[in-house]
């Protein structure tokens, strides 16, 4: 049962759909059209880009290449998730890169070591694969985990010097928050996973029925990644904010100014 | 300027003069840009200052209680590391003397009205235990009565030490307190 080929024609016909939004846009005044227009453009630029390099990268399988582009694939995750903070990247660049890191490579490891029978660990089918869909879930989770943490730490700056005063120490005084963000975080995941098979096939399984595997196969992998984002998740975002802590508090256990980027200070 | 033990001082001046930062830098919350705070005898800084916030009771002019129920409140100050030698237990006497209901400990902190925090906040500081109080404006939505109350609690106790950020005159009715004009930098009694 292989998967049928679409035509590049038809493929095109797809975006004959963009009639709708572009009519909603219209009609309600959404001025969607121009964003709507450039996200689609750059996600057909960036997969078709993809789309060529996979091929060499599955060809090659090359395990140095292979762990290189999963390290970039760090890179960019972290930038996507500091950017939508209201952090400065140059503080918390290395910081969330060490949590990223731990999180992802500790998780896919496992899986290609331990869990499949795998020849090769560094199989690029495998190592980039599972190792972009933790990154792709940390990276929503981090952005929620991260921002709401120093969100609620400074709007609550406070009643947060308060608790010091009560004789709190550093991290008695930051466990509700970091309880807080890393709860609200991990809520989409755990949402997901309880609908999973009823309210949505998720990608991973439609990947693998139309890739050819029997749906028992595919069933087999979405739980094997469902339980691998989650851990992955939790673990960087809780590793993120411990290790952002101590960038962005100084020894007073105060939250820093200047570790948020000028429109957001003050 | 500086505090002895069992001092009850009264800081006066203009809203926005910095009253409250001071009380922020003997706490180690704000650096100082210039000189230094002194704290039995040691400069607070980035280690001294945990032990200062241990020694002192501190209720801020917004009475950031935070949310939640008041019994967690309770329960989260009693139960720090720090705090672990308290008893918490006498809570429902300080609460019938300040004149709140016992059951204000199953209300939820938002809801209280401004009196109502103000008078938490300060059985919390009391049940604290501890024998410096630093007061940031704890009696603006308190009746008169019960400003005379509070007053009286905070400056009539030999041992303690306070210092009290207040527009109210109810503080520097006392003799026995002294106030520094914080705008003049001087000692006016």
């Amino acid at each position: 049962m292989a998967t049928i080929d679409i035509p590049v024609l038809s493929l095109a016909l797809t975006f004959l759909l963009f009639l709708i939004p572009v009519a909603i846009s219209r009609i309600f005044g959404l001025k969607l059209i121009k964003p709507l227009f450039t996200s689609t453009l750059r996600m057909v630029i960036q997969l078709a880009l993809i789309g060529v390099f996979l091929k060499y990268l599955f060809i090659w399988n090359n395990p140095f290449v292979n762990f290189g582009w999963l390290v970039i694939m760090i890179v960019v995750a972290v930038f996507s998730s500091v950017k939508s903070s209201s952090l400065k990247m140059s503080k918390i660049f290395i910081p969330a890169f060490a949590s990223f890191s731990t999180a992802t490579l500790l998780v896919v490891f496992y899986l290609n070591i331990f869990i499949i029978p795998l020849e090769n660990v560094f199989d690029a089918r495998y190592l980039i694969v599972l190792g972009g869909m933790l990154l792709g879930n940390s990276l929503r989770g981090n952005i929620v985990g991260i921002s709401t943490f120093y969100r609620q730490l400074k709007n609550d700056t406070n009643h947060y010097l308060y608790v010091l005063s009560l004789g709190a120490s550093h991290y008695e005084a930051l466990l509700p928050y970091i309880r807080e963000s890393v709860q609200l975080a991990l809520k989409p995941t755990l949402a997901a996973m309880a609908t999973m098979g009823i309210v949505a096939l998720p990608g991973m399984m439609t990947g693998v029925i139309l890739g050819g595997a029997s749906p028992e196969l595919a069933i087999k992998y979405q739980i094997l990644i469902m339980v691998a984002i989650v851990v992955s998740t939790i673990t960087s975002v809780v590793l993120t904010i411990l290790l952002t802590m101590h960038v962005c508090l100084n020894r007073f256990g105060v939250l820093r100014n200047d570790v948020f980027r000028k429109s957001q200070a003050g | 300027m500086k505090i002895d033990e069992g001092d009850k001082v009264v800081i006066s001046g203009k809203s926005g003069s910095g009253k409250s930062s001071l009380l922020s830098l003997a706490l180690g919350f704000v650096k100082p840009d210039d000189g230094q705070v002194y704290f039995e005898g040691l400069p607070v800084d980035e280690k001294t200052s945990w032990n200062v916030r241990r020694k002192i009771a501190y209720i801020d002019q917004d009475v950031s209680l935070g949310s939640g129920r008041v019994s967690k409140l309770f329960e989260f100050a009693a139960g720090l590391k720090a705090n672990a030698h308290l008893d918490f237990g006498c809570s429902e006497e300080l609460i019938n003397f300040f004149e709140l209901e016992p059951s204000i400990l199953q209300k939820s902190i938002q809801e209280l009205s401004g009196g109502e925090r103000q008078r938490i906040s300060i059985i919390i500081a009391v049940l604290l235990n501890r024998n410096i109080f630093f007061l940031d404006e704890i009696t603006s939505s308190l009746d008169k009565h019960l400003k005379n109350k509070v007053a009286d609690y905070f400056l009539n106790r030999e041992n303690v030490t306070s210092l009290i950020v207040s527009h109210d005159p109810v503080w520097t009715e006392v003799p026995s307190v002294r106030i520094f004009d914080f705008e003049e930098k001087t000692w006016q009694q």
